[in-house]
């Protein structure tokens, strides 16, 4: 590292420190002014000129507008942004069951690299742990998770022209339902023992492979033909062949809800994969699951990386961690330029009103009132410029949007499709922003304000 | 004049762009001495009220820093999904799934573009591409995680566009380098992110013990070198007979092919000159009998990164369409607001100097001028700043896309700050502006009095 850039460094680190120690007191100070603000409300402190505070607002109402737009807009992009990773982080949480054991080949971190072609495990179908069902059978999934590159029927020219689809390629897809705690939605079928079926309409006799699709994927496909999602009896092309829809997964609000299930030896012997990629046992409980996946990546053999399904899907939020401080650090930097403007409107608004601070003075209110008086003024365009923001992010809840998950250490990640989710948390944070810009904005001109000398000021 | 005064001028004049910039620059100055009475008089205004300039000022560049940092990412994403029309690379890959798995057979006749009859054409050049992960401990732990790209050391400095821009001294090292893992085949060589993340100096000796390819293990690494800054900063570059050679052994021991023996090439680059070779070139290797298990298809390098970058297409439309414009937005609501409120407070001035002849349209571009100087001023400055930090304290903007490393910010933000500085000011001062030029003499006095 260069002199330069050391010293460039040092006085990046000094600079920010002393700005973050700033910020700190001017937010220590902040909660003090706003407690009193508290007391004043419960009538334990004498009041402040509120209605003074109002009517100024909606005397310079441009200026008001103005102001409480820039917040309206940070806000609404925060809300919009978080709406996005909270999307993302629901969809993992949602994914995966506490008593299910995935396991993948050694050392693969998902399921796009594991390989379990190396040995010869399918003793894991005796292996204790795992719970039977009715027949006695162990409730065990056997899958080929792979993802396929498919161009885009009907493209637009200069548009997109491919997708990746998310197919798994299962032995027994009822089983595997039960694994996953998902069913199928009413008019549907698992597909059958043989897996393929005779393409209607075909007079060559033609087979079609039959497929499962969760609701997300089948949206997506339905837009290629012009409709808003693919129903059962539909067929779509995929990798030269046809493939037919059987049943729509009940798997919103998961990662299934992007996959297009199929029997496992007939995408496998497709795609070049004929071994497993993943085997999830289902376990009696929590326990059971944690000490399964520790037993299983220590002792079995061939090696395993086993592990409970629901922290598999806690590590492929890698990548959302990394959009969560991206979209925070984009809004503090859109923040601060807020900051800035009600720092302007505020320090003109005294210094416009230099005279009523005076007047306001002579008529006995102290200081700390006045500081308090500028002060929620502040408070008060954030409070109205961040709840419309609230209000116009929170229209963006429940929009489909596509992303990647992964645990961003090394690996292909999986693409999803998932909506967004503005909850009250997020509208919370989102006020409470609005609201913490508007301190930080507001203090320093209303201390300025505090200073106004009475006499001096009517002149 | 000196000869080499005379190249640069020369090569200066070969771009329209300097040519233009010159001419503005040029224009500026004289508009500047033409109208120096109206400058004297907006950097009076802009001093009058230095904490209200500052804080413009501030804003401005906060947001700018923004804007950049966001188009830096947008801008690198667009320039390698642009297609070239000449001396372009074409990628074969598996044709239906990713991560694309081929036989190392298919090498010989990509080299050769699958060509058996006479008038069928060939690549320029080919490079393959096969991918080896490895941890540094047997436990397989992520911390220690290196990727690297299995390729013959001779195509390194020709094929790899990577490499084109470094400094002589890099390029001299690089070829060393390139050399010594020539010459000695558990040589390796590192990105400068990825040693710092194993914690290893260059010098030490490395076990590998693999993820992808189980059982194909590699001792006595030597980190003989480090990979010039750039988008390899994360990865590693290994010998290709390393992995080939460990994949024979295996065979050997085992009595059996490893299970990705007929899987270790990933990617094939094709170096072609022009569209119409590779036209002909996809059809060649799209109809080869060759090429059925498993098929395998062709694209521009362009295509191929764009159909990567396709599951991010929401959140890039999202940066494009809603986070600059929301920031421009922003930007122009704080210009708007301490313009006006600058406006209101000189109604009296502006009367004055109406009194005094100027006329409306003076006046307004003066406001616009007060705006559109503070805007350049502190866009430019906020360029300077950003490119700086970002490029040489940060090392690049680190957003987790695709296979991309960090993000550095292009030299032409350097005007990119000073424009969109410029031009929101512009736009946000326009109300104000016009509002200071219908400031009406007779009202403004009649108050005062």
């Amino acid at each position: 590292m260069s002199i330069l850039v050391k010293i460039l460094l040092i006085l990046v680190v000094g600079f920010g420190g002393l700005i973050a120690v700033a910020v700190a007191l001017m937010l220590l100070l902040g909660c003090g002014l706003t407690l009193v603000l508290l007391l004043q409300f419960l009538g334990v402190l004498r009041r402040i000129p509120l209605g003074y505070n109002l009517r100024n607002l909606f005397v310079r109402w441009p200026t008001t507008l103005l102001t409480a737009l820039a917040f309206t807009v940070v806000v609404s992009l925060l809300v919009m942004m978080l709406a996005f990773v909270n999307g993302l982080f629901e969809l993992t949480q949602a994914s995966g069951q506490t008593v299910n054991v995935l396991v993948l080949s050694d050392g693969a971190t998902e399921e796009s690299v594991s390989s379990l072609g190396y040995g010869d495990i399918t003793t894991l179908n005796q292996y204790p742990a795992i719970v039977k069902d009715e027949k006695g059978e162990p409730l065990i999934s056997w899958e080929v998770y792979l993802v396929v590159n498919q161009p885009i029927q009907n493209a637009k020219p200069g548009g997109q022209q491919r997708r990746f689809l998310q197919v798994r390629g299962l032995m027994d897809p009822a089983r595997t339902g039960r694994v996953h705690n998902i069913a199928l939605h009413p008019g549907g079928a698992w597909f059958t023992q043989a897996g393929v079926q005779p393409l209607p309409g075909s007079t060559t006799g033609e087979q079609a492979v039959q497929v499962v699709l969760g609701e997300g994927i089948a949206r997506v496909l339905g837009t290629d033909q012009g409709k808003p999602s693919l129903e059962v009896g539909d067929v779509f092309p995929m990798a030269e062949r046809q493939w037919i829809v059987v049943g729509i997964l009940q798997s919103s609000g998961s990662t299934f809800d992007s996959e297009i299930w199929a029997k496992q030896q007939i995408v496998g012997e497709k795609f070049g994969k004929p071994s497993y990629s993943t085997v999830v046992l289902r376990t009696a409980d929590t326990d059971a699951a944690r000490r399964a996946a520790q037993d299983l990546s220590d002792n079995f053999k061939p090696a395993v990386a086993a592990q409970v399904e629901t922290a598999y899907y806690e590590k492929l939020n890698g990548t959302n961690q990394s959009f969560l401080y991206a979209a925070l650090a984009v809004a503090s930097v859109m923040a601060l330029g807020g900051v800035l403007g009600v720092m302007n409107t505020m320090f003109a608004a005294i210094s416009q009103r230099q005279k009523d601070i005076g007047v306001l003075r002579i008529l006995g209110y102290a200081r700390w009132q006045i500081l308090e008086s500028f002060f929620l003024e502040s408070l008060l365009l954030a409070l109205i410029g961040g709840a419309i923001g609230c209000l116009l992010g929170w229209m963006v809840d429940g929009w489909s949007a596509s992303s990647i998950i992964s645990s961003g250490s090394g690996g292909g990640g999986r693409s999803v499709v998932f909506k967004l989710v503005v909850d009250s948390k997020i509208l919370l944070g989102g006020l409470a922003f609005s609201l913490l810009m508007g301190n930080i904005g507001g203090l320093l001109p209303a201390l300025s304000a505090m200073r106004v000398r009475p006499l001096e000021s009517l002149r | 004049m000196p000869h080499y005064l005379d190249d640069w001028l020369m090569a200066f004049l070969d771009s329209p762009w300097n040519v233009i910039g010159v001419a503005l620059f040029l224009f500026g100055v004289v508009l500047a001495y033409v109208w120096a009475p109206y400058l004297r008089l907006i950097f009076k205004s802009l001093r009058r009220n230095p904490l209200r300039t500052m804080l413009m000022s501030a804003a401005t560049m906060k947001l700018v820093l923004s804007i950049i940092s966001i188009w830096s990412v947008l801008w690198l994403l667009d320039l390698v999904t642009t297609e070239r029309t000449k001396d372009f690379k074409a990628i074969v890959t598996e044709r239906w799934q990713i991560p694309s798995q081929m036989p190392l057979s298919y090498e010989r006749i990509l080299q050769d573009g699958a060509a058996v009859k006479p008038g069928d054409v060939k690549p320029q050049n080919i490079m393959s591409w096969q991918f080896y992960g490895a941890t540094l401990d047997a436990k397989k732990s992520r911390e220690n995680l290196i990727f690297f790209f299995c390729v013959d050391p001779a195509k390194v400095l020709p094929m790899m566009e990577d490499f084109r821009d470094i400094s002589d001294q890099e390029r001299a090292d690089l070829e060393d380098a390139i050399r010594a893992v020539q010459e000695d085949k558990r040589r390796i060589i590192l990105g400068r992110d990825c040693l710092r993340r194993i914690n290893k100096q260059v010098g030490e000796r490395i076990s590998l013990f693999s993820i992808n390819y189980l059982g194909i293990d590699l001792d006595d690494c030597e980190i003989y070198a480090t990979l010039p800054e750039g988008r390899l900063t994360l990865f590693g570059l290994m010998h290709r007979d390393r992995l080939n050679n460990a994949l024979d052994a295996y065979e050997r021991k085992n009595g059996k092919p490893h299970p990705l023996a007929r899987k270790s090439l990933n990617l094939v680059w094709l170096q072609i000159p022009d569209t119409v070779t590779y036209g002909q070139l996809a059809d060649q290797i799209g109809s080869s009998s060759s090429f059925t298990d498993p098929a395998v298809k062709m694209e521009t390098a362009s295509s191929g990164i764009a159909a990567f970058l396709d599951a991010y297409r929401d959140m890039l439309w999202g940066m494009r369409w809603l986070l600059v414009p929301a920031i421009l937005a922003v930007l122009s609501l704080v210009m708007a607001t301490a313009i006006s409120i600058s406006v209101r407070e000189r109604r009296t001035e502006m009367a004055v100097l109406k009194v005094l002849g100027f006329g409306p349209t003076p006046i307004m571009l003066m406001v616009l001028a007060e705006a559109v100087l503070i805007g350049t001023v502190s866009g430019f400055v906020s360029a300077c700043g950003t490119w700086l930090v970002i490029n040489k304290v940060m090392g690049g903007l680190r957003f987790p896309i695709a296979f991309f490393p960090p993000f550095r910010v292009p030299l032409d933000a350097l005007w990119w700050g000073p424009m969109i500085g410029g031009l929101t000011a512009l736009v946000g001062s326009i109300v104000p502006a016009w509002s200071a030029r219908s400031v009406r003499v007779a009202q403004v006095f009649a108050k005062l009095a």
